[in-house]
């Protein structure tokens, strides 16, 4: 890849945040939907103390699934036809236009993540352990979920259903990850390795990230 | 024997091996010590599920050819397949349900084959209604090759769920290092017999659904052409101010 390639990244994920910085989608929408889901949730199950740490964690990881997808696929799916065809005629790379785009849900996720967490950790009590696992947890649940969001939000793109059928796409492919990054919680909660855990996110985030880039140019001709 | 003919015989052939199969495991096997005529279940729910892997693993494949050769008839096969492989994977989880019911006592366990299982159904169900979305035959096709390569993820997760994952479900009975678990013959004639009757069956329905999918896009393609305009429709005929 040459620094053409990059420097097109870079062009694309560059537009796509200030096109967040300028509309606050993510700011003003996903961060507190994502935060009342958590301040409803006790409402639901109950206001049990021990409860609700016990179960704090593994709902902050599903949150993060469902909302959290959002934000990748809100921006891989909002150039309109005369864009992308705007893009093709510029020449640009449409590989590059994947990364940039997954790039830039990635810095998005770890945003929403990072509040959301924040969020959980008032409400439900949760323990912060083994910080340097957690935070690579993060980091690669970011990654996973922008590139899933953006390589599903590319397929939908343009289609009659359009983003409505992309909780059905994401939601199950998603699971890989979400078994990974609760698994990984518990083990460092338990005190065993989560090495195989981390592997495994790993794995999912290389696939879909060879996937996107090897299927970008024949989904953006269609 | 034109191929016309031969497509006619596989239906007789899955009629008749799935005749075969309901007479096997109703009066060749054996019941179970454990379980008694309950095992009989398992001849029509092993088949169903790697009927279920086979008809994913197709459509992988038939995504895969589409992106490199652009050749719609991969595209039907993709689809084809991954129409019967949700028909067979509901099979499959509702024949374990009812075995379940009457060995565990649930319905459903949170058991790592069984989740799996019913996530798997719903990529390829997200398959098949994305596919609705698009009337585009080649802009269909693209979409849905992409996702028949990231769904087939799903199945090594499923198969080697038991194996990774200690559940309530039975590890691998046929397929092990150390020679299948099921030691009556008669239990592996039957299933045997089971998962060639499936087989065939699953030919069968590919057969036809393919034959079908290339008659509903000339349909389409007919219906498409036939919407455009007529040529020469935008000339009209100069009027030159006479009356009539």
């Amino acid at each position: 890849m040459t620094s053409g390639f990059w420097h097109q990244v870079r062009a694309v994920a560059d537009r796509d945040l200030l096109r967040e910085r300028r509309r606050g989608d993510v700011l003003w929408i996903t961060i507190p939907f994502g935060a009342i889901a958590l301040l409803l949730v006790p409402l639901a199950v109950g206001t049990d103390a021990a409860l609700l740490r016990e179960i704090g964690p593994g709902l902050y990881w599903v949150i993060v699934m469902l909302f959290g997808v959002l934000v990748a696929v809100g921006k891989a799916s909002s150039d309109t036809v005369p864009q992308q065809d705007a893009s093709l005629l510029l020449g640009l790379d449409p590989a590059a236009g994947f990364v940039g785009r997954a790039a830039a849900a990635t810095l998005l996720l770890l945003i929403f993540e990072v509040v959301v967490g924040v969020v959980a950790v008032g409400l439900y009590d949760i323990s912060i352990i083994g910080v340097p696992w957690l935070i690579l947890t993060v980091l690669i649940v970011a990654a996973g979920l922008a590139l899933l969001g953006t390589l599903t939000g590319s397929i939908v793109n343009s289609t009659s259903a359009g983003t409505a059928l992309v909780p059905l796409l994401v939601a199950p492919l998603s699971v890989p990850l979400l078994l990974g990054a609760t698994q990984a919680y518990e083990g460092l909660r338990l005190g065993h390795s989560i090495l195989s855990w981390v592997l495994l996110m790993v794995a999912v985030v290389l696939v879909v990230a060879i996937i996107g880039v090897l299927t970008a140019r024949p989904l953006q001709e269609s | 024997m034109t191929a016309q003919t031969r497509t006619r015989r596989w239906p007789w052939a899955a009629s008749a091996l799935s005749l075969l199969g309901a007479f096997t495991l109703a009066m060749v096997s054996p019941a179970d010590s454990v379980q008694g005529d309950l095992v009989r279940i398992m001849y029509v729910h092993v088949p169903a599920a790697w009927l279920a892997y086979l008809a994913f693993a197709v459509t992988f494949v038939g995504s895969i050819a589409y992106l490199v050769a652009r050749r719609l008839s991969w595209d039907r096969i993709a689809a084809a397949s991954a129409e019967i492989g949700v028909y067979f994977t509901g099979l499959t989880i509702a024949l374990g349900m009812i075995w379940g019911k009457s060995t565990w006592g649930v319905w459903w366990t949170w058991d790592a084959r069984l989740t799996l299982t019913a996530i798997m159904f719903f990529v390829y169900l997200g398959y098949l209604a994305l596919r609705r979305t698009t009337d585009d035959p080649i802009a269909r096709a693209n979409r849905a090759a992409v996702l028949g390569i990231v769904g087939a993820v799903q199945i090594p997760l499923v198969h080697f769920s038991v194996v990774w994952w200690r559940g309530l479900h039975q590890p691998p009975s046929i397929i092990r290092p150390d020679g299948p678990a099921i030691q009556d013959s008669m239990m592996l004639v039957a299933l045997f017999v089971g998962v060639v009757a499936f087989t065939v069956v699953y030919v069968s329905l590919m057969v036809k659904r393919i034959e079908l999918m290339h008659l509903d896009d000339r349909l389409d393609a007919a219906e498409r052409a036939g919407d455009q305009p007529v040529a020469g429709e935008a000339v009209t005929a100069p009027n030159l101010g006479g009356s009539a």
